[in-house]
């Protein structure tokens, strides 16, 4: 085997074997019941709301809360693609191996970000025909786009608080959390104009942020091309979230040695 | 009602109530999950919630979007503690010496489901003073007198109907599933946030059988002003209803968790 | 209701139907017990041994009603398990092996007070009772401390505080030993003798057979769900002391083709080999009149041997006998 095959063995082949190893919500009820129903329900729900308060119409609940549904299986999964390798004791072993850090933990994110898709585009499809919204075929390119780069900029930051979970217990306090404040931060139910300005700011460095941006702009009528400033945007948001999950798991795997700390924590 | 073959049986029906509550709502709240769900996601609810009501037609209600969030974060603390007390205690090892002991299962499980509902009030406290401190929202309810009573018939109610839902998860491995799938739908029907005069017409009987539309009804009465005492006692019937069929269930549901092998993992 | 019988089983059996694959689901039907007879009088300290998966847990889990048998019936005390739960349960206690089973997140005192009033206990004993317990399972002083942190042995003794509780007639241990330091394992051994002086019939799986060897008064060997033999620890090893045991040390790496010679030889029943240091140890148990010394020596060929012993069967030699006599029954049957 070259290098080349044998890297991309590790990334794809190891990848999707942790996917299966890790998450724990692969089973049909806990597909269909969290990744699937809940976030229909939350965009149901939040349409709800606008409507009743007159806040925005519905199609502006249905593109921020599709995009956010990512964050379901993402974050979320991000940190089980960490965390439950100290659960089940499997850590240590882990990190024996030889093999780059950045493939062994890069290739982790691709299943989530390809399941983040999927719940995407069920989203977007399910509410639609719910809210009897139209899906023109015209936006179907700049919408793949944007689910894309949602999903990896999702996915890496869930790697990114995965990597605290090899020095904190409790993580699912993070990721519970790290969920709710993205529901609030990401713009998914907030007009820009009803958003005071620390809570953009913040949002601006969270993922979401910007590809929700992206997705009202190209149902608006802008052009595909018109949506790369926000993507681009969400992109960097997403290569900074992963130099700091590789900067951490990184950083812990060196102190973790020096301590002798792995599994004790 | 007696568990025991004494004749104190009320005496210690109380007893085994008040241990049992001390014992879940400390063991709850030192759970760092527990507290973001009680505490924490109903103080970012609220301020979406405040947000939300200043950019629509009604600045002028910002109390009740605090108390809403707070409300939302009560049925979340109930959802996720019977289904998560019930799934912590499966993978812990504890529902097993539970069913195992000679107290009837549905006397083990109110004061685990009183016990959540006891700590969503934490929610409801949170979010409001979250909204006074923060936000200025001013603190004048309609009926001042009525609010804390209305809040505790919330608890009760809710937690009658968390003893229905326990008693289904003690059956089901994947009760965090069903969970999960269940906060936004309740919120919806039962109107904590807003009100459910536009939904559609056949979800009415949704919001007539969910204790928490009328709990929420009732504080939300006693915040923005509307009758308390009327909502209260349906959500408590409606409660009281629930805990019956729940203790009929309960006789088949712990013997088909018998029958299963439902109460362990292993 | 008096009955002499503590523990009462009679073709107790269960099977689980499970279903793995959700796309084309494959319904299997697993006999985790096909039919176990049990008869344990009161005071008695029983053991169950049996390799990991031969229904072991599962026999105890219908004992103590958790689980309902799926054939056959089963009576405690002279109260059936399947039908009358609450007065079976009034009358056991369970203390399994493991770290779980135990709220984490609270004290040992906590645990205590709650299990004792779900247990029961009349709230007046409740507190003497707990620290009476705390004080033997030798827990007095961390009382106060949130299980979280315990040790494995530490959580060992809170559990059996636990089982104890409403003071129980018969105790169920499902290896109670597991993962226990070998100190702590002694105390939890005396303990154990102790309960049965006191008049506690109890029910003890382990993988240990030291401590079976030690403690049981009669012991069943359960493989592939059912009891393959029964009988006090010597009536067991009497089963094997029909045969002599040699042990052989050999200097030598021996292979497949040295132990398949041994087993060949005429009158020679098993043959097991073990690595200790530099040395390799050939355990032979033979037939008295058949095998000797020489013949033996003679199969192992040109390895250089060393110290030759004759040893008393101990039980485990028994278990181990009783076990692989099971498992070709099983193959062939």
């Amino acid at each position: 085997m070259t290098a080349l095959t044998r890297a991309l063995r590790l990334t794809f082949h190891g990848g999707g074997l942790s996917y299966r190893a890790l998450f724990n919500w692969t089973t049909p009820p806990m597909f269909i019941g969290t990744l699937l129903v809940s976030p229909l329900f939350q965009i149901f729900f939040f349409v709800h709301v606008g409507r009743t308060l007159g806040v925005a119409d519905d199609r502006f609940y249905l593109l921020g809360n599709a995009v956010l549904a990512t964050s379901v299986p993402c974050v979320y999964g991000g940190i089980m693609a960490v965390a439950n390798e100290r659960r089940y004791g499997t850590l240590g072993a882990v990190l024996l191996s030889p093999r780059s850090r950045g493939l062994i933990w890069g290739g982790r994110v691709l299943p989530y970000i390809l399941n983040g898709f999927v719940v995407m585009v069920f989203m977007m499809g399910a509410g639609s025909l719910a809210l009897g919204l139209p899906l023109p075929a015209s936006a179907l390119l700049g919408l793949a786009q944007v689910f894309v780069v949602a999903a990896a900029s999702c996915a890496l930051f869930g790697l990114a608080l995965g990597a605290l979970a090899v020095r904190i217990r409790d993580v699912f306090v993070i990721s519970n959390a790290a969920f709710t404040l993205l529901i609030l931060f990401s713009g998914a139910n907030l007009p820009p104009a009803a958003m005071p300005h620390w809570m953009s700011a913040i949002g601006s460095f969270l993922p979401l942020s910007h590809a929700i941006t992206a997705l009202r702009a190209l149902f608006d009528g802008g052009s595909t091309a018109g949506i790369w400033p926000s993507l681009g945007g969400e992109a960097a948001v997403a290569l900074g979230w992963a130099a700091v999950a590789y900067g951490l798991l990184r950083f812990f795997e060196w102190r973790s040695r020096a301590n002798a700390a792995l599994d004790v924590m | 009602m007696t568990a025991y073959g004494t004749s104190r049986g009320p005496y210690r029906f109380w007893r085994l109530m008040a241990v049992g509550l001390r014992t879940h709502v400390l063991h709850l709240s030192r759970s760092g999950v527990e507290l973001v769900m009680a505490v924490f996601s109903p103080l970012v609810y609220a301020t979406l919630a405040v947000y939300l009501f200043r950019a629509g037609d009604h600045p002028d209600r910002l109390l009740q979007a605090a108390v809403g969030a707070g409300l939302m974060g009560v049925w979340s603390a109930v959802l996720f503690g019977a289904g998560g007390a019930i799934q912590e205690q499966r993978w812990m090892g504890t529902l097993e010496t539970l069913v195992s002991a000679p107290t009837r299962f549905s006397l083990v499980l109110m004061p685990i489901t009183f016990a959540t509902s006891l700590v969503g009030l934490y929610s409801l406290v949170a979010t409001v003073v979250w909204g006074v401190v923060v936000f200025d929202v001013p603190f004048a309810p309609a009926s001042p007198w009525l609010l804390a009573p209305a809040m505790l018939v919330c608890v009760v109610a809710l937690g009658m109907m968390g003893i229905l839902m326990a008693a289904t998860f003690v059956l089901l491995r994947n009760a965090n599933a069903l969970a999960n799938a269940l906060d936004y739908p309740v919120w919806m029907f039962s109107g904590v946030l807003v009100s459910t005069a536009s939904l559609p017409q056949w979800t009415r009987p949704i919001t007539w059988v969910l204790p928490t539309s009328w709990a929420a009804r009732a504080v939300q009465a006693a915040t923005g002003g509307g009758e308390v005492l009327r909502p209260s006692l349906v959500a408590l019937g409606l409660g009281a209803g629930y805990v019956g069929l729940a203790l009929i269930a309960l006789v088949w549901v712990e013997r088909r968790a018998r029958s299963a092998g439902t109460l362990t993992l292993t | 209701m008096t009955t002499d019988l503590a523990i009462e089983a009679v073709d107790l059996a269960r099977s689980y139907r499970t279903r793995t694959g959700w796309l084309k689901p494959q319904r299997k039907t697993i006999d985790a017990v096909r039919g176990v007879s049990l008869a344990v009088g009161r005071g008695e300290l029983f053991g169950l041994l049996g390799p990991n998966g031969a229904g072991k847990t599962t026999t105890i889990k219908m004992l103590n009603t958790l689980l309902l048998p799926t054939a056959g019936s089963a009576r405690i005390l002279g109260y059936d398990v399947a039908r009358q739960p609450l007065e079976v349960r009034r009358r056991i206690g369970y203390v399994f092996g493991g770290d779980r089973g135990l709220y984490e997140r609270l004290s040992a005192l906590d645990n205590l007070r709650y299990f004792a009033e779900l247990y029961g206990v009349e709230p007046r004993e409740q507190l003497p009772r707990i620290h009476q317990l705390l004080e033997q399972v030798g827990l007095t002083g961390r009382e106060k401390e949130r299980v979280e942190g315990y040790s494995r042995g530490m959580r060992q003794k809170l559990h059996i505080a636990r089982g104890l509780l409403h003071r129980p007639d018969v105790l169920f241990l499902d290896e109670p030993s597991i993962g226990v330091d070998p100190a702590a394992a002694r105390e939890l051994r005396r303990m154990v003798a102790d309960l049965v002086e006191g008049g506690t019939t109890v029910l003890l799986t382990t993988h240990y057979m030291a401590e079976a060897d030690e403690l049981c008064d009669r012991i069943a060997v359960i493989a592939s769900g059912t009891v393959r033999a029964e009988g006090t620890p010597d009536e067991l090893k009497d089963r094997v002391r029909k045969l002599d045991v040699l042990e052989i040390e050999v200097h030598d790496a021996i292979g497949e083709e040295h132990l398949r010679l041994l087993r060949e030889t005429g009158g020679i029943e098993r043959a097991t080999v073990e690595t200790k240091g530099t040395i390799d140890v050939v355990t032979v148990h033979a037939r008295p009149s058949h095998a000797s010394h020489a013949s033996v020596l003679a199969a192992l060929g040109d390895l250089r041997t060393g110290k030759v012993t004759t040893r008393e069967p101990t039980l485990e030699d028994a278990y181990l006998s009783i076990v692989s006599d099971a498992a070709t029954a099983g193959s062939e049957g």
